[in-house]
């Protein structure tokens, strides 16, 4: 929650005039129940998009049946490439999720005001992304029902994992991250939950909300360690998140495999990762805006900001890639350079170019503000980001198995089709557990979105009355908030 | 308990109440707020809450517990290569960390709930469901020889709706 409370007099100025006013088209708070409440309601268009999402995740668990039945084989590894599709989308999904923390706890943590709107939707995606990734470590398991021998606890067995194994470090960070990110979504819910709770008719749904809000109400007791608390657990998922796309790319750069075992792995996976998300809050985001007809919570000027920080993550992304080159270039290491060459000038240069292209060069639009104050534009670069991270993840993994030191160990991969279901599956699966949030829950954190809004006062502050009333024309008016 | 509860849709009037209570020696109110506002924090002035206490203690406790998994692991099951060290602990600061933020958050949001008395089992008295919506509400715990005069105060100052509850 952000905690600052009172409107200030001295507003900042963007270079957007009508930015003076957080959200000058709300009025008051019952407006903000009623209008985000008001999203709850299933909808046609809803109900198709569920059914599609489900049919996806039966058509990956189908695939996962056939699989376990077959054996990984099924898959399409072949030596030497004996991690694919599956490792490559857990670090897509993974890095899906950082973006979520990101404007949730350490935007917060900066208190930044456009991620007052968007936050909710960002923290449920990094909690499915996470669910998502998760499934994919033990789907790449030939025993995939053996996957709790990686967690350390007293067994018959008597064997203990490896701690200094990145693959139990992965263990630790990923549990670690899906709980709080979870605890962290659930608490900024409960106020929210109440609100629901005291507007609801219906008596079972109401005994539901009641649990769930945990007969939250609203009191300056109550709100006081809840801040606190926030507070805290924004500080924990802060560091928390580097350190998860940390110890992911520690799972390659604790290899000898050329292309991996690199230093610069950390902060370019992190980075990577924030971008990535950026660009799947978008997807979600800006289709959502239209369809909930809530362009006045999600305004064009936190797309534009938002938009700025995708271009900034993209610039470092962009730098990490032309480092990875530099420092092979530098090297002196034969087969660091040789395998660079072969990323993009050979047997893999279609990958490298739709990850360079979408990552590094559409992205550069951004710079016009034109371009990152149009819902539209954005959507489609969004599509773009969400394939070229995919494929950037794919040139990690992928080329360096496939041209290791030795010409016996240099080969090829091709996914199967149990691959593509099982990639198909897990979109369905996120977007099942993502659509059935957006209709039980409000999709934007009203508590908070009330912070940011003048309270009714019996004697307004009359610099304040000036800001929101003279200074600057309502946004409806100038035709702001766009028609896209 | 009994005590007398005020409704305020104006954020101002509410805080005018709160000042003339506390003026009046009403000790106990509580502030009903559909979000969390720094003017009532003030205007209530209660020390900082003890979460960060609670953070501190479990965090490190769990830093210790995370650090020592994999050292009692190492220990346990000992891995002799090359004359490295069985339990390194460069590596295992990656698992104290994680433990850390495990038990640190965990902590933190038990004490949030414990402090903040929640889950609640009932909300029958002194308590509106207008409060998360848009009103402010001021409840005061007083005996009836006083609720007189802490309504008095309440309407004066503008309450929308003032009763008395037990």
């Amino acid at each position: 929650m952000a905690t600052t409370a009172a409107p200030s007099r001295t507003v900042e100025r963007p270079n957007i005039p009508s930015a003076a006013v957080r959200f000058p088209a709300i009025k008051d708070y019952e407006q903000v129940d009623r209008e985000i409440a008001g999203t709850l309601r299933p909808t046609l268009g809803w109900f198709a998009a569920l059914g599609i999402a489900i049919l996806c995740m039966l058509i990956g668990a189908t695939t996962w049946t056939y699989q376990i039945h077959e054996g990984l084989g099924a898959a399409g590894y072949q030596p030497p490439v004996m991690w694919g599709v599956y490792i490559i989308t857990f670090v897509f999904w993974v890095g899906i999720g950082h973006a979520g923390t990101l404007i949730s706890a350490i935007l917060y943590l900066f208190r930044a005001g456009f991620r007052t709107s968007i936050y909710r939707l960002s923290e449920a995606m990094t909690v499915f992304a996470v669910m998502t990734a998760g499934l994919f470590p033990i789907l790449h398991l030939g025993r995939p029902w053996k996957f709790f021998f990686l967690i350390p606890y007293p067994n018959w067995r008597l064997i203990w994992p490896n701690p200094k194994s990145p693959l139990v470090w992965d263990v630790f960070a990923i549990l670690t991250y899906l709980t709080i990110s979870s605890t962290f979504l659930y608490i900024g819910l409960i106020p929210d939950i109440a609100i629901l709770r005291d507007r609801e008719k219906n008596p079972v749904r109401k005994a539901i909300l009641a649990t769930l809000s945990l007969g939250w109400r609203n009191s300056d007791r109550e709100w006081r360690h809840f801040t606190r608390a926030y507070l805290f657990l924004a500080a924990f998922a802060t560091p928390l998140v580097l350190s998860v796309h940390s110890v992911v790319s520690f799972d390659f750069a604790m290899a000898l495999t050329p292309g991996w075992h690199a230093t610069i792995f950390p902060p370019y996976f992190v980075a990577g990762a924030i971008f990535s998300g950026i660009g799947m809050v978008f997807t979600i985001a800006i289709p959502l805006r239209k369809a909930f007809k809530l362009e006045h919570y999600i305004t064009l000027n936190d797309l534009d900001a938002a938009s700025k920080l995708c271009l900034f993550t993209s610039m470092v992304v962009g730098l990490a890639y032309l480092t990875e080159f530099q420092v092979a270039w530098m090297s002196g290491n034969r087969f660091e350079q040789d395998y660079f060459w072969n990323r993009v000038f050979g047997q893999w240069a279609w990958a490298a170019w739709i990850m360079l292209i979408c990552n590094m060069v559409l992205p550069l639009s951004l710079f016009s503000q034109k371009l990152r104050r149009n819902p539209t534009w954005l959507f489609i670069l969004s599509l773009f980001i969400n394939l070229g991270m995919w494929f950037e993840r794919f040139v990690i993994v992928v080329p360096s198995l496939s041209h290791e030191f030795e010409p016996w160990q240099w080969g090829s991969y091709k996914p199967t089709w149990v691959d593509y279901g099982i990639l198909l599956g897990s979109f369905g699966w996120f977007f099942m557990w993502f659509l059935l949030f957006i209709k039980q829950l409000p999709a934007m954190a009203m508590s908070e979105i009330k912070e940011v809004i003048p309270p009714r006062m019996k004697h307004p502050d009359p610099q304040l009355e000036h800001e929101l009333d003279v200074g600057y024309p309502h946004p409806s008016e100038t035709g702001e908030y766009g028609t896209a | 308990m009994q005590g007398v509860l005020g409704a305020f849709h104006e954020i101002d009037s509410a805080l005018h109440a709160i000042e003339e209570l506390k003026k009046e020696r009403f000790g106990d109110i509580t502030v009903f707020t559909p979000t969390p506002r720094h003017e009532f924090e003030h205007a209530m002035s209660h020390a900082p809450s003890k979460v960060r206490i609670y953070t501190l203690i479990f965090g490190l406790a769990g830093v210790t517990f995370g650090y020592w998994i994999p050292v009692w692991i190492s220990d346990y099951w000992p891995l002799v290569v090359g004359g490295k060290p069985v339990a390194s602990w460069v590596p295992y600061t990656i698992l104290g960390f994680e433990v850390m933020v495990l038990i640190g958050g965990l902590a933190t949001v038990f004490a949030m709930f414990a402090l903040s008395r929640v889950p609640r089992l009932t909300m029958t008295v002194g308590y509106d469901p207008r409060f998360s919506g848009g009103h402010f509400g001021v409840w005061v715990v007083t005996d009836p020889n006083r609720a007189d005069s802490a309504m008095d105060i309440l309407k004066k100052n503008g309450a929308e709706e003032v009763r008395r509850e037990r």
